[in-house]
């Protein structure tokens, strides 16, 4: 059983501090969503709003089309997984798996059993009389799952749980997740800073910044076509390229920058006029240096100042004559051992791989 | 240089206690070492009557000592009925109180331990003998006169206060993410309270009803005030000691010191072993993690010999040589004791006949330079100053 | 309960039955245990001495006789100041000040050593071995003071017995037993702080000392005494309260002629049963208490939090 949550114009405000502003989004049943944001952006917030530890100043929320405002965390649907797990360190694993089902009254056989059936599900049968203090972090991480899914929560609430993790391990987590989420098909709510994480995992993202909602949206959507300067810089790499709007042709629009004229692609919700303070966006895997068969509709010259070896890719660090920075990627599978601090180079990129958006702060400011 | 130094501190510390309970074991009736008189056990059994006639009790056969060591376990037990919940909400609250309060909030809390004892018991006293003074002749007039009432609420007062210190520290290191958890997972407010607060406070729990029962148990300060016309151990004890002391005291000192440290030995044996256990199911756990051999190999296990036991010879060698001495000049037994009483009481009615030839005044007999009325015991527990009576001559 | 008091609604977050048994205990303990007796000792202090019998009539008024004892003596006396408790009060306060620094100065090297020298066991060792004579009642470990002190105490046996005295020192009639003793009682009560505030220095900066040359002392007194300092304020704050409101050693060991504050207060309040003057003297005794804390709290400039833990 999955179910619908609704987060309808929500407000969370600590004295005159705005933790989350007007805050509108609809996570479907049975969906994988995430929200990412820099810490301090009110995600965790909004979290602890779903949950019921935290009542919204202003607005609602709605699970299952149900108005949760004045129902506590026991009494809803949620089950939320802790940054610290917060797994019970004087129970057994057992014990804390089955927890919600003790204070339900649950008889022992029935808690047993349920316990046993989730031990099962979490690949860590017979371990259930260990202490948790007797595990590794990943099986941590999969008992707070288990613990959190006992309950039969309609929607299931993870607040960074796998940020404790070295990096393979959460790696190998992920799919662990992932798996899990479409084997009991429920709602998950899952919280990050880490766009890796989110884009991985998840159906839709929402990006956050500020208390306020930036960008909802499917994860290849927003990585191509963010909305505004922050989920552009925020969601992967970008090199901006500040200058004013000079033309515009169709979806496309001309930016006039200190180095030179370029064309990039206008997003439908912000149409640009002539004249306007605006940011041309190019990721580094968008800048190619082109071979005599290609004409890229833009073209820019670099100084190359460094470079980078980091497996699969090798990171090129240049700079324009304006002394503004960019940064590309080639494949490892392209030699460029010609290319060397000092050289300096013509790269090119399609004005379809990059966007423009009004003059805002990034998300490196 | 830091040797010596910590010997001495340590013999300060220790020494009283060591010579007080050696006395113990002397007959003789001033607790002592030098005038050696018999080994024997009667100050922890019957006492002795004087070869003055003077009854003097031992720790078995002392009533008024058994009545307050009784009213001591009730009032103790009074005390952590009521100082652990107390201070355990006043501790829990401290975590729920705004900021800005909190300092204020702890100062009214250890304000308490603050106030010297003596001002406790009185205020206490004061307070409850105007409550049974407005009650008439009832229920409320009963408890306000009853000593040991009024002893484990003034007890309390304070005790409480090192019961809120016992679960502050506790509380401390509580992760508190770990109510929301049981919440979130259905648990009531009570159910959490229950189930989570409560279980991970029982070590403290424990602690405090130790802590506050050994804090009753030996308090006097308060109790001389609170118990009103009741005894208590101690309050026993301070009027033994003012009216003279005896070796029954030694004795009963040397029980105390016994069982302390039976008690500190105990804890740290089970502290050690649960230590130990933690860290097998730790290493368990990790060896069992780590496939290959780098931790698994074997820790150097030798035989070193604790620097104790060089303390533990010098005891040994010690209480060898005075038991030879003892056994050597035949001064145990009941034959010893019978000797001595005997010499005694002859030279006691030897000196009687000669005091009453000299019509010594009372005056003359208790006071002199030898100080007043606290030294009154001395004089008579002493059987050499009476030899020097004759110099009264 | 408001948001004014907590961080969250209080019964809300507590649960209706927990929230009643936190406010009962509460306010039993702050209400009828602690400020209730105080206040109305204080009145009692501002009023005549009458009989039960005789409270709220014409005999009981306001007075402020028994603060006016204590320092004009009573008022027949010839003298123009109660020299004799206050005297006695003068005394305690000198005498427990002096016991104070005593045990600072026995205590650091000892808590130093077993903080930062000592290897673990040795160091629980000795932990223990200082816990155990704190554990035995304060009125024994007096009376084995007074076993060594009297006149006839072994001491004194000893000393004639080998030769070097012809009569034996008056250990408690000069009160020698009842300096010694009040040392005694509350050593452990200025280690234990201190031990803590070392231990939790890092050794590395007494070594980084060490290392700049620094010489013993100066690393005590630049690294090791500014580090300790709430320990320090601690243990002496502890043991000058209990120092100062000491009754059982001086039952057991003060000499018959001198006095301790709080014996004239058992006096007052027992012997002659005069409750009114007993708690005069008692809130003499509180503020005298009261100003000592404030006064270490402002001077070394911590909280009342680092004083007591």
């Amino acid at each position: 059983m999955s179910a619908d949550v609704e987060l309808s114009d929500v407000s969370v405000t600590f004295g005159s501090f705005y933790a989350a502003k007007n805050v509108n989004v609809k996570v479907n049943g049975g969906e994988f969503f995430s929200f990412l944001g820099p810490s301090g952006c009110g995600k965790t917030t909004l979290l602890r709003a779903i949950s019921g530890f935290q009542e919204p100043s202003e607005g609602k929320v709605l699970i299952d089309n149900k108005d949760m405002s004045g129902i506590g965390p026991n009494k809803r649907p949620t089950a939320l997984i802790f940054q610290n797990l917060a797994l019970f360190p004087l129970m057994s694993v057992s014990e804390n798996i089955a927890f919600s089902l003790e204070v339900r009254g649950v008889s022992k056989e029935e808690r047993k059993k349920r316990a046993d059936e989730l031990l099962e599900l979490i690949a860590l049968e017979g371990q259930g009389d260990k202490k948790v203090h007797q595990l590794s972090g990943g099986q941590k991480q999969r008992v707070a799952i288990a613990r959190a899914l006992a309950v039969e929560p309609k929607v299931l609430l993870l607040d960074e749980p796998l940020s404790a993790l070295d990096l393979k391990l959460r790696q190998r987590m992920r799919t662990e997740l992932r798996e899990i989420q479409k084997r009991v098909n429920i709602t998950f709510i899952y919280i990050t800073h880490d766009q890796g994480e989110a884009l991985t995992m998840s159906d839709r993202i929402a990006v956050m910044n500020e208390g306020e909602l930036e960008q909802i949206g499917k994860c290849d959507e927003v990585y191509n076509n963010p909305l505004t300067p922050f989920v552009a810089t925020f969601v992967g790499e970008n090199n901006p390229l500040y200058g004013k709007v000079t033309g515009i042709e169709g979806d496309k629009a001309k930016i006039e920058t200190a180095d030179g004229q370029y064309l990039a692609t206008m997003n439908e919700s912000k149409k640009l006029n002539i004249g306007d303070e605006s940011i041309a966006f190019v990721r580094p895997e968008s800048l190619f240096i082109p071979r005599d068969s290609d004409n890229f509709d833009n073209k820019i010259d670099v100084n190359i100042e460094s470079f980078e070896f980091e497996g699969n890719l090798k990171n090129f660090y240049a700079s324009l004559k304006s002394g503004a920075k960019i940064k590309f990627s080639v494949p490892n599978a392209i030699d460029t051992s010609s290319i060397t601090s000092g050289s300096s180079i013509v790269l090119g990129f399609e004005s379809s791989k990059s966007v423009i958006l009004p003059k805002a702060s990034l998300a490196i400011d | 240089m830091m040797g010596i130094y910590i010997f001495i501190f340590f013999a300060y510390l220790f020494g009283p206690l060591i010579i007080m309970s050696i006395t113990a074991f002397n007959s003789a009736e001033f607790p002592s070492i030098t005038p050696w008189e018999c080994f024997s056990f009667r100050w922890f059994n019957e006492g002795k009557i004087a070869y003055d006639g003077q009854h003097l009790a031992g720790l078995l056969s002392d009533w008024r000592l058994h009545d307050g060591i009784i009213s001591s376990l009730i009032i103790g037990a009074g005390v952590v009925t009521l100082s652990v919940p107390i201070g355990m909400a006043a501790a829990i609250v401290l975590t729920q109180v705004r900021s800005q309060l909190r300092d204020i909030y702890y100062s009214i809390s250890i304000m308490p331990v603050l106030f010297p004892g003596v001002i406790i018991g009185i205020s206490t006293v004061v307070l409850w003998d105007r409550i049974a003074g407005l009650g008439g002749e009832g229920f409320i007039a009963d408890i306000g006169r009853n000593g040991i009432f009024l002893t484990i609420l003034a007890q309390t007062c304070f005790i409480s206060t090192y019961c809120f210190l016992i679960f502050v520290a506790r509380l401390q290191r509580f992760d508190q993410t770990q109510e929301e958890a049981a919440l979130d997972l259905g648990a009531s407010q009570t159910q959490v309270f229950f189930k989570i607060l409560v279980p991970y406070l029982s070590p403290a729990i424990a602690s405090a009803a130790v802590i506050a029962f050994l804090f009753s148990f030996e308090n006097y300060n308060t109790t001389v005030f609170s118990i009103l016309s009741d005894q208590t151990l101690t309050t026993v004890i301070a009027s033994k000691v003012r009216l003279g002391i005896s070796p029954a005291l030694s004795a009963l000192a040397l029980t105390i010191i016994a069982l302390t440290i039976i008690a500190a030995v105990t804890y740290e044996v089970l502290r050690r072993r649960a230590e130990k256990r933690y860290a097998e199911s730790q290493e368990k756990f990790v060896k069992e993690k780590a496939a290959d051999n780098r931790i698994n190999k074997k820790y150097k296990v030798g035989f070193k010999i604790p620097k104790g036991i060089t303390a533990i010879l010098l005891i040994v060698v010690f209480v060898t040589y005075g038991a030879t001495q003892i056994v050597k000049n035949d001064l145990y037994g009941q034959s010893c004791i019978d000797a001595a009483d005997k010499e005694k009481k002859s030279k006691f009615l030897e000196q009687l006949q000669t005091l009453e030839s000299n019509e010594l005044t009372d005056e003359e007999l208790s006071g002199g330079s030898l100080g007043g009325n606290q030294d009154y015991g001395d004089i008579f527990g002493d059987p050499s100053l009476f030899q020097d009576f004759g110099g009264f001559d | 309960m408001n948001n004014f008091l907590f961080t969250q609604p209080f019964f809300k977050k507590n649960g209706k039955a927990v929230a009643i048994y936190f406010l009962v205990a509460i306010i039993f303990w702050f209400v009828f245990l602690v400020i209730i007796p105080q206040f109305y000792m204080l009145d009692l202090s501002f009023r005549t001495n009458v009989p039960p019998l005789a409270r709220g009539g014409p005999e009981d008024y306001y007075t402020f006789e028994h603060y006016s004892h204590f320092i004009f003596g009573s008022k027949t006396a010839t003298d123009a100041f109660n020299f004799v408790d206050l005297g006695v009060f003068g005394r305690t306060i000198f005498v427990s000040m002096l016991v104070t620094i005593a045990n600072l100065l026995f205590c650091y090297p000892i808590a130093f050593y077993i903080a930062k020298i000592a290897n673990p066991s040795t160091a629980r060792l000795l932990i223990v071995s200082l816990i155990i004579p704190f554990w035995i009642n304060e009125l024994l470990r007096s009376f084995a003071l007074r076993i060594l002190f009297a006149n006839e105490g072994v001491i004194n046996n000893f000393l004639t017995g080998v030769g070097i005295l012809d009569q034996g020192i008056l250990f408690i009639t000069y009160d020698i037993g009842l300096y010694t003793g009040l040392i005694y009682a509350y050593i452990l009560l200025m280690m234990f702080p201190l031990y803590n505030a070392i231990e939790s220095l890092d050794i590395n900066q007494i070594e980084a000392a060490k290392d700049l040359g620094s010489s013993s002392f100066r690393t005590h007194w630049r690294i090791v005494i500014p580090h300790a300092k709430p320990g320090i304020v601690s243990g002496c704050t502890m043991v000058f309260m209990l120092t100062v409101g000491a009754l059982a050693t001086p039952v057991v060991l003060s000499s018959p002629n001198t006095l301790w504050f709080p014996q004239l207060i058992y006096q007052w309040f027992n012997m002659n049963d005069n409750w009114s003057r007993g708690s005069a003297y008692s809130i003499i005794l509180l503020i005298v208490s009261v100003i000592f804390v404030l006064t270490m709290m402002r001077i070394f400039k911590v909280r009342i939090g680092e004083i007591i833990k």
